[in-house]
């Protein structure tokens, strides 16, 4: 079981449940309004007046066989919109009930 | 889930919400009447106090006097002026707009309760009389007659007036000009002597013989009878063989001491259409009555009554108000197309993409048509108040969902999907929409609190404008997003055809950007000078200000003129009328091609007639009534004809008085009029300085016409009666005085009816017998000794009559109103008027000053400024809010300065009057110049925020937010253009608002786009040091605190 975490940018928060749900995974934790900024070029999202968009997040605990799909298809949803922002991380699970 | 959030995701249930609103719109616009302004409430109430046999004086003394001082103290009197004349004191009083007027009326009435036990016993009750609009006719018809001329009156009332006023709304019809028929029956004097009977034997004995008279029921058999004796005449003739009276055991036929003539009254108005002799109709509206629907009704019922006449009898309008009102409501409606396109056009050429401009341009229709269901609600009409408020509206309520639209297309080319660029985009400009639309509810709301003239006509025009912000605020956050969530897509390839179109303009928009954030980067580094310079261009727009007029209101061309002469008094009327056709045909033959009819009316008035008894009349009064084709189509103005006309009455020496107005007259829309009070007790001395004033007056260029309200001392034939003689034969003053008037005027002796109708039978001397002196002195009256002349008893002298004696605030008054030519100033005439005044030598006790529509002037100019300033403080409070800030608000408040410049230099170069159409213009400027700022400064500090700069900050957001603030501007302005350049019917009303909005607008953007960025920089930079100095001050002192502490700590101790 592998946790995967993706962060992106509020636009992206229906397309990226889609991805999920394309690929069999039901659950999930949805962090709605957060703030952040991109490690390299991506622009902060404060929901301030200088910066007014704001960042979403989600967890999700997946079978490791949907992790590579997962990961390819928020992949191709980023290089469609690079501007937006959207990342995603996976680490592993140890326990779980 | 917010607003635009449920917008977007239900775009039904939005659609059909604005579907609703504009179906309700609609609905209200089908049901609203036309109408030239708003409902201007009445705020006048007359009291008339009759008292017989009183003399000017006496009336002034003992009944206007009093009633003044009870009537002075009733709450928001502004004014109260009185006329005493000859038997009656009418007294007016002038309310202060926005009372209720029955409020008003009723506390008039406890105050004349009060005051009417110290009115003189035979004085009759006053009356109260409120005056309204509704009184100035709506339509005026003239007739022109040749044979039938006689009959006239009575084809016209059963044919004309009858099936007029059943028309729905039509309150009175009265014909003028056509006698009525009398039955006159003409003593001859000398064999009324002979036969010893006096004209009122003969009027009872005629009174007394046409009568039917019921003698009451009978029984014959089984059946019962009425009894009647019918004895009224079928013919007029019969008369002649009336037994009148018996002398030396004979009797005596009326035949034998009179003449029966069975024609028309013997003194009645002429009236003559384009030198043609006929009659005029005029019609008056029900109060409350949509005059465009009644003149509509009475067009379409003419055709079918002209059937109805005589071959020689024909019927043409004269004055139709409607058709002004309808020509300047199609040109009015003609420039909101025009603005509409150009909007239009504007939001494709900036924004390049067809269904952004569709998304846009939907809200205008939206915000506009529901500004409808308010004026139906409140029982408004359409009018040019509330039609310039949707010309105006256009440019602005476009301007909130550009901002949206733009922001959404934003977050699109980033990559979100429409639906989601839509929420998110709207979500992130939504506060910053509200504040601009707050700051536009500053200004229109306290447009709806203001009082006078002034907030009759600003009042609508607050509540449309805000309301229709308030929608199309409404529209941007809904169905603006929804529609971009259906109708937006990333563009990834456009069409070659569009491209071959729009390229062009495009580069020329970036070339515009590149240009001015080079100027922004020279005008930030050189700070001080930009800053110079525009204050530089400040002063010298101030200069202009010099050469500026002002007025009150802008003189509307209604193609309409009135012209009253008057000559010597007791001129005769043949006279009178050889003069009103002689001037006819100057008029016709020099105006000819302008003028659609020339009317005039000659006469003394009859008594039953409404309309014609209420303005002045007799036999010198000549009153002319022209109407001309519309301002569109001629090149004079009305203004300039006038004082042509007016020229070419100098030409004619025998005329005494004259005046010619244009329009309704009154204080909105006629020629402008500089009006001098002046106050003072004595007749002689204040009639002098009167004369001698309006002498100085008439030297003037500027000055076409001086009227002074006083009239002259009017000559009369007084009857001088001896008591004590007149005792002596057994009679006393009154009836002496009734002989005379039955013998001269005519006594009524009884009603001849034929066909229904009923004409007056008059016996009184035949004409022969009233032509002299002599003639009066040879009246016969009736002693107990038989018939004694006048001149046994009295004499006959000649004396000249008071005139009225008017009085205003209490106080006695002449007033002396000087007509502007055509283009000159209320302000140039006002200043020469006073430098007049300043140079005459005025006695003591008497006063002169300015008042009429320059008073009205100075106080809506005291109105609209405190409106100024409560809308700059409002619009302070809306920016330093949103900005949480008051430096950035002080910079933004100095765009309204350049606006002042704008409108100022607007002006000057069009040579335009400054009056309260344009101040209206200067006062919606001032929402609409700090918006650009508002814009600008916010990206500014949003650039500064993201860790720009100063000035790379003000280059960056200059070079962005250019084409917003050129775009919203350039709607506004273009939105206006047809407004200031119209030629059409009326377009002399909003025209100075165009020009002064467009002035304002283009002045302060330009000014607005460099300065503010200058002058930011300059805060700013200042602010930068000041928090560098504070953190230096901060460090030292925390160094000096590291190093002194111990020291610092035991000085404590020691203390």
């Amino acid at each position: 079981m592998k946790s995967v975490f993706i962060t992106f940018d509020i636009s992206h928060k229906e397309a990226v449940i889609d991805i999920l749900t394309h690929n069999n995974c039901r659950g999930f934790s949805f962090f709605d309004h957060m703030q952040g900024r991109g490690s390299v070029s991506g622009e902060p999202h404060y929901g301030t007046h200088a910066w007014p968009s704001m960042c979403g997040s989600i967890i999700t605990v997946v079978e490791d066989k949907h992790v590579d799909n997962i990961l390819k298809e928020i992949k191709a949803l980023d290089e469609d919109s690079p501007q937006l922002g959207l990342r995603a991380f996976v680490w592993s699970i140890e326990k779980s009930y | 889930m917010s607003i635009y959030e449920s917008a977007v995701k239900k775009p039904i249930m939005t659609s059909l919400c604005f579907l609703a609103i504009a179906l309700f719109g609609v609905f209200s616009f089908s049901k609203l009447p036309i109408d030239l302004m708003p409902d201007i409430e009445t705020n006048t109430i007359m009291v008339f106090t009759y008292y017989n046999g009183a003399s000017a004086e006496d009336i002034e003394n003992n009944v206007s006097r009093p009633l003044e001082n009870t009537l002075n103290s009733v709450e928001h009197l502004k004014h109260i002026t009185s006329n005493s004349r000859e038997n009656v004191s009418v007294i007016t009083l002038e309310f202060e707009f926005g009372y209720d007027i029955d409020d008003l009326t009723n506390d008039v009435r406890d105050k004349l309760d009060m005051v009417a036990s110290a009115l003189p016993d035979d004085a009759n009750n006053p009356i109260i009389f409120k005056f309204s609009t509704d009184m100035i006719p709506i339509m005026m018809l003239s007739v022109k007659a040749e044979e039938s001329q006689a009959a006239l009156y009575k084809i016209l009332d059963d044919n004309v007036v009858n099936p007029l006023a059943r028309i729905d709304g039509v309150g009175t019809v009265s014909i003028s000009g056509a006698p009525e028929r009398e039955i006159n029956v003409y003593m001859d004097p000398a064999k009324m002597e002979a036969y010893n009977i006096p004209v009122e034997s003969v009027s009872a004995a005629i009174g007394a013989e046409n009568r039917n008279i019921p003698g009451g029921t009978f029984d014959i058999g089984n059946n019962t009878y009425a009894l009647r004796v019918e004895g009224e005449f079928s013919d007029p003739k019969e008369m002649y063989d009336i037994v009148v009276g018996n002398f030396n055991g004979v009797n005596v036929f009326l035949k034998d001491v009179a003449t029966i003539h069975d024609n028309v009254q013997e003194r009645a108005q002429e009236t003559y259409t384009d030198g043609q002799q006929g009659a005029m109709i005029i019609v008056q509206k029900q109060s409350g009555g949509n005059s465009v629907a009644i003149s509509q009704a009475i067009r379409d019922a003419l055709p079918e009554l002209q059937k109805r006449l005589p071959s020689d009898v024909k019927i043409d309008i004269i004055v139709d108000t409607s058709e002004n009102i309808l020509q300047t409501v199609d040109t009015l409606s003609g420039t909101i197309m025009d603005a509409l396109v150009f909007v239009v056009l504007v939001v494709f050429i900036f924004l390049g993409r067809w269904r952004a401009t569709i998304i846009i341009a939907i809200t205008i229709p939206f915000s506009l048509i529901a500004s409808f269901i308010y004026l139906y609600a409140t029982g408004g009409s359409i009018n040019m108040i509330s039609l310039s408020c949707l010309s105006i509206a256009i440019g602005s309520v476009v301007d909130d969902a550009i901002v949206v639209l733009e922001n959404v297309t934003t977050h699109i080319e980033r990559g979100s999907s429409p639906q989601n660029a839509a929420i998110h985009g709207t979500n992130e400009v939504g506060v910053s929409v509200m504040a601009s639309t707050l700051t536009m509810f500053a200004v229109f709301f306290p447009l709806t609190m203001v009082t006078g003239m002034a907030g009759v006509l600003f009042k609508q025009l607050g509540w449309m404008m805000c309301i229709i912000m308030l929608i199309s605020l409404v529209a941007s956050l809904t169905l603006t997003p929804m529609m971009c969530a259906k109708m937006l897509k990333l563009q990834k390839k456009q069409s070659k055809i569009f491209l071959l179109i729009y390229r062009p303009i495009q580069k020329v928009l970036d070339a515009i950007d590149n240009g001015y954030a080079a100027i922004i980067n020279w005008a930030v580094r050189h700070r001080w000078t930009v800053l110079a310079g525009c204050f530089g261009l400040f002063a010298v727009s101030l200069l202009c200000a010099k050469g500026i007029k002002s007025e009150f209101f802008p003189a509307n061309d209604s193609a309409r003129a009135s012209a009253k002469i008057e000559l010597p008094v007791g001129t005769r009327i043949d006279t009178s009328r050889d003069i009103a056709l002689k001037l006819t045909n100057i008029w016709r033959e020099r105006y000819g091609k302008d003028i659609k009819a020339c009317n005039f009316t000659v006469g003394q008035a009859d008594e039953n007639n409404t309309f014609a008894s209420l303005s002045d009349n007799g036999s010198h009064i000549i009153s002319f009534n022209m109407s001309f084709v519309p301002s569109d189509q001629r090149e004079l103005s009305i203004d300039e004809i006038c004082d042509q006309m007016r020229a070419d009455v100098k030409e004619f020496p025998e005329i005494a008085k004259s005046n010619i107005s244009t329009g309704q007259g009154g204080g909105m829309g006629g020629q402008s009029m500089a009006t001098f009070e002046i106050y003072g007790y004595d007749f002689k001395e204040t009639d002098r300085l009167a004369k001698e004033f309006a002498n100085e007056m008439k030297k003037s260029d500027l000055i076409t016409q001086v009227n002074i309200s006083r009239s002259d001392y009017q000559p009369q034939y007084r009857v001088e009666f001896d008591r004590e003689k007149l005792a002596m034969h057994g009679l006393n003053l009154s009836t002496a005085a009734t002989y005379i008037r039955n013998r001269y005027n005519g006594a009524l002796a009884t009603y001849y009816r034929e066909d229904g109708e009923e004409y007056d039978v008059k016996v009184r001397y035949n004409p022969e017998a009233r032509q002299s002196i002599n003639d009066i002195e040879n009246i016969k009256l009736i002693g107990s000794n038989g018939l004694i002349s006048l001149r046994e008893v009295g004499k006959v002298v000649m004396n000249d009559m008071p005139p009225t004696i008017e009085r205003k605030d209490r106080e006695r008054i002449v007033t002396v109103d000087a007509v502007m030519a055509a283009g000159a100033a209320l302000s140039d005439g006002v200043t020469y008027g006073q430098s007049i005044i300043e140079q005459m030598e005025i006695p003591t006790g008497i006063a002169i000053q300015v008042a009429g529509s320059y008073e009205d002037q100075q106080e809506s100019n005291r109105d609209l400024g405190q409106l100024a300033i409560i809308i700059l403080v409002l619009v302070f409070i809306v920016m330093a809010s949103q900005f949480e800030s008051l430096t950035y608000p002080f910079i933004l408040m100095f765009s309204v300065v350049f606006a002042l410049s704008g409108v100022l230099l607007g002006l000057f170069i069009t040579g335009s009057h400054l009056n309260i159409m344009s101040m209206l213009g200067g006062i919606m400027l001032i929402g609409m110049v700090v918006k650009n700022g508002i814009v600008l400064i916010d990206y500014i500090m949003l650039l500064r925020e993201r860790g720009l700069g100063i000035i790379a900050a003000c280059v960056g957001a200059a070079k962005s937010r250019l084409r917003p603030v050129l775009m919203t501007t350039c709607t506004t302005i273009l939105g206006m253009i047809p407004m200031a350049v119209s030629q059409g019917v009326g377009a002399e009303m909003w025209r100075p608002l165009g020009i002064a909005v467009i002035g304002g607008l283009t002045i302060s953007t330009i000014m607005t786009m460099i300065y503010v960025p200058a002058m930011y920089s300059i805060f700013a930079a200042n602010g930068v040091k000041n928090k560098r100095r504070r953190i230096r001050k901060q460090r030292e002192l925390n160094e000096y605190w590291k190093e002194h502490k111990q020291e610092e700590q035991l000085k404590h101790k020691d203390k």
